[in-house]
Parts: C-alpha cells; sequence; structure tokens
C-alpha cells in the first residue's frame, strides 16, 4: 500500500527552489539560500531526493580556472511533478519573503 | 586574516562531515566540502559547514532504533527479573553502606558518613521526585538532557574552584561538589541510547571541557566509555566522539595533574586493607557492585548492549583511576558527587531488561517515506528475546 505522507515546509522549499531552476544546474549554496533552509536540512533532503529518483546530481567542472569541480542539481520529471504536487506552504513562503523583506 | 583562518576551520569542520557520511555517500561529502571551499566570505563557510556536520550526522544516525522513549516501555511486555533501574539502585544503596562501614573501621569523622547518607538520600529522593514528575509531564529527550548538561562542565572549567591547578568543583551551600562526577555518566548513556547531533555535542563539549579542567581521570572514564560503546557499536559517529575524547584525554595527560591524596576520598582501595581485611574487602566488593547493572544490561540483548556496555565502562574507569591516582573512589568513598551521578545514570537506563525492540527494515532506520516531513515516525516492533 502506497503511503500518503505530507511533505515537510523545508522539503516543499527546496522542491520550489528547483522547480525555478528549471533544467538548469544548481549548487547547494544557492540552494540553501534561495530556498532559505540550512545546510543541515538541505543535504539531507538532497540524498533523499536523489536516492528516490526525483533528483539528478553530477560533479561539473569549474567554470575559472583552480576552483574546485562542483556537485550541481536538477530535479527529474518525477521530482518536478512531486513538486507540482506539493507547493510550498502558505505560511513558509510568507517567512521567506518577510526574511527577505526584513534583510 | 580573520576571513582566512575561518575558511581554514569551515574546510576542517566541511572535511569532519565528510568523514562521518557513510562510504555510500562519499560524494555528498565531496560535494560540501567543495560546496564550502567555493563560499567567498570566511563567516558563511563556517556557518554553512557546520550545518553540513548537524546535516551529516542526521544521515548516520537517523531514528538510531535503539531502544529509547519510556513511551515504547510503557508498550512493551512485562518486565523480566529485576529491572536495571531497581538493580542500579540497590548496588547503590549496598555501596554505600559498604563504604560507611570501611570508614567506620577506620575512625573518620562522623560527618563523613553521614554525609554520604544526605547524599544517596537527596538522589533518591530527586529520583522518586522526578518519577511522580514523569507521570504528570513528558520526559525530557535525552538529546535535549545530555546537551543541556555538557554546558554546565564547560562552565566548571571556566569559574569553578581551583585547587592545585585544576578547576573541577564548584561550591553550592558550603559543599565541594564535582559536576563531572554527577553529568557525565549520564552524557555518555544519552548518547550511547540516543546518537544524534545533539548529544554528540554534548560528547564533544565535554571532552574539551574535561581537557580545560583537567580531570585526567574523568577524561579518561570519558574516553574508556566511548571506547565499549565504539567495541559494540562501530559507526562513524562513535567513532569520531572516540577520537575527539582520546585527544583530550592525551591533553590532560600532558597537564600536570598533582592532587594530594585526601584521607577516606583517595587511594582508599589500598588503604582499607591496611586497616583491616574485611575493611578491604568491603572497598573493593562495594566498587566491583557498581559495574553490575551494566553487565546485567548487556546480557540482556542486543539492543541493551550499548548502554550496558557504556555504563560499566565507565564506572569501570572511574574505580580505576582512584586505584591508580589521587581520584575520588566513587561510593565506597567519601563524596557525594558520586553517590549522585551514579543515581543519576537511571535516567539513562532502560526501564526494564529482557525487552528487545528492532526496527522493521532491521537496519535501524526508518523507511524514507516516514523520514518525509520530518514527523519521522518511527515504525517498532517488540519481540522478547528472553
Amino acid at each position: 500500500m502506497t503511503r500518503n505522507c505530507a511533505l515537510s515546509p523545508a522539503a516543499r522549499q527546496l522542491l520550489a527552489a528547483l522547480m525555478e531552476g528549471g533544467s538548469g544546474w544548481l549548487h547547494g549554496y544557492d540552494l540553501s539560500r534561495s530556498a532559505g533552509i540550512k545546510s543541515g536540512t538541505l543535504y539531507p533532503l538532497l540524498i533523499r531526493l536523489e536516492g528516490q529518483g526525483y533528483l539528478e546530481a553530477e560533479w561539473q567542472p569549474a567554470t575559472e580556472p583552480g576552483r574546485p569541480p562542483r556537485h550541481a542539481y536538477r530535479l527529474t520529471e518525477a521530482g518536478r511533478t512531486l513538486a507540482r504536487a506539493n507547493p510550498p506552504m502558505v505560511d513558509a513562503v510568507r517567512g521567506r519573503d518577510l526574511g527577505k523583506a526584513s534583510a | 586574516m580573520i576571513d582566512r583562518s575561518l575558511r581554514a576551520l569551515a574546510a576542517v569542520v566541511a572535511a569532519c562531515a565528510a568523514l562521518l557520511l557513510p562510504g555510500a555517500s562519499r560524494d555528498w561529502g565531496q560535494a560540501m566540502r567543495e560546496e564550502v571551499r567555493d563560499i567567498p566570505q570566511g563567516g558563511e563557510a563556517l556557518l554553512f559547514a557546520l550545518g553540513c556536520l548537524v546535516g551529516a550526522c542526521r544521515e548516520v544516525c537517523g531514528p538510531t532504533g535503539l531502544d529509547d522513549g519510556a513511551e515504547e516501555e510503557q508498550r512493551s511486555g512485562p518486565p523480566a527479573g529485576v529491572g536495571p533501574r531497581a538493580l542500579l539502585v540497590g548496588c547503590a544503596v549496598v555501596a554505600v553502606l559498604l563504604g560507611i562501614g570501611h570508614m567506620a573501621a577506620g575512625g573518620a569523622p562522623g560527618t563523613m558518613m553521614l554525609m554520604n547518607l544526605i547524599a544517596l538520600a537527596v538522589g533518591l529522593l530527586l529520583l522518586s521526585t522526578t518519577s511522580l514528575l514523569r507521570s504528570l509531564v513528558p520526559a525530557p529527550d535525552l538529546r535535549s538532557l545530555s546537551l543541556l548538561l555538557a554546558p554546565l562542565l564547560l562552565a566548571t572549567a571556566f569559574g569553578g574552584i581551583t585547587v592545585d591547578g585544576a578547576t573541577r568543583w564548584i561550591r553550592l551551600s558550603g559543599l565541594s561538589i564535582q559536576p563531572s562526577l554527577i553529568l557525565l555518566p549520564l552524557i555518555l548513556l544519552c548518547f550511547a541510547r540516543r546518537a544524534s547531533p545533539a548529544s554528540l555535542l554534548a560528547v564533544l563539549l565535554s571532552a574539551v571541557a574535561l581537557a580545560l579542567q583537567p580531570d585526567r581521570a574523568m577524561a579518561g572514564a570519558l574516553a574508556t566509555g566511548l571506547l565499549a560503546l565504539a567495541l559494540v557499536r562501530p559507526d562513524r559517529v562513535t567513532l569520531f566522539a572516540l577520537a575527539a575524547a582520546s585527544a583530550g584525554f592525551v591533553a590532560t595527560l600532558a597537564l600536570p595533574d598533582v592532587q594530594p591524596a585526601m584521607p577516606f576520598v583517595d587511594q582508599i582501595l589500598w588503604t582499607a586493607f591496611a586497616l583491616h581485611p574485611l575493611a578491604g574487602l568491603a572497598v573493593v566488593g562495594g566498587a566491583a557492585l557498581l559495574v553490575l547493572p551494566g553487565l546485567v544490561l548487556m546480557m540482556e540483548g542486543a539492543g541493551h548492549r550499548p548502554v550496558g556496555a557504556v555504563f560499566a565502562a565507565t564506572w569501570f574507569a572511574i574505580v580505576l583511576a582512584a586505584a591508580l591516582g589521587n581520584y575520588p573512589t566513587p561510593l565506597v568513598g567519601y563524596g557525594g558527587s558520586a553517590i549522585l551521578g551514579y543515581l543519576a545514570c537511571l535516567w539513562g537506563l532502560p526501564l526494564r531488561a529482557g525487552v528487545d525492540r528492532l526496527p522493521v527494515d532491521g537496519i535501524g532506520r526508518a523507511r524514507p517515506e516516514e523520514r518525509w516531513g520530518g514527523r519521522r515516525t518511527r515504525l517498532i516492533s517488540t519481540q522478547t528475546i528472553v
């Protein structure tokens, strides 16, 4: 039996941030900032999303010489479906907006 | 200069996070390290790296699948034999009485014997009061509890009473109290029962505090307790905690620790035999009793083995330190802190022995869908081993 389990606000925010990126690749630090979640929450979520086939992850060579390669992420088709079915919660969005406004 | 130092520190923290992650997630550890390296501001990089460390701990620990929580215990079957908590109280009472017998034989001042009896009575009173409270309000989370206790050890290192270069004591109503003897065994038991970012941080803070005090005996007890845990639960978090505790212990070895021996407190495992063979037997027998609840727990099933091993190893190390150096001999010697600390361990022990709980998937992790939503519903099956 498939369980219908609600996603956490952080997971929804992350999915929304990844959706905003479209088919482009995003990096951990940028995602942390755009989704408004800490790295301690971000990476376990990314690991889980990738493990369940909702996320693609790949190493990309640095754009500038001497810089390290970076791990980049984007949603798979299943991930985009999941993101559309689980938009950010209203309170969480409002909190993000308030946070941005006060920054 | 400061920015460069922060960036270097961030790199070290990110490396620790990468080290903690299991082999299957090694790529993610590398991803964290490279991401931290790419953040231009040192402070931001450090904050991001610290978050990564917390995330790595979450990944490794997850819901541990260890038996914990009064709620589950209340659901489990009938108790098998004497519970570990009852055994602990029994051992504490007998050890204190044997110690008082030894003190009486040695002509110790009456106040010493009275103080040990008062400490025992206060400890038992506190336990019964909290048992009553637990029936009225929910029990505190073990992870939060250990994180609340560890800063007290640090506070002692910075603001405690200094005697001959060691800052291990605080003064409360005219009494000198050694917080590490009261708090450290419980902090270790919390870590053994629930490895989590909070309980790991509590252990790390304790290691730093004991190195700063310095307290060779308790730093050694911390390392020994974690070594025992690593033998029965050799995961990355435990090995990381063991490495930190060992470093703290080595630091105490490098620092001078020259406390004079106090009569009826230090070295009594040797001096008691000089008084009378029976006094010696009382002291050795009382000290040996202290590890008994841990040994019994270890034999009760795999689920209790980490807690039992940590309990037995920690108290064994404290007794061993008392035999080797001028450190207080717990319970059988004069001193209320060890009595309170031993009784405080009761909060870290399971309610009942003989019952083992295993997670449904058998690897100590909730199913992925259970971990979504931050609810982390745990699926537990209860099976009686005995």
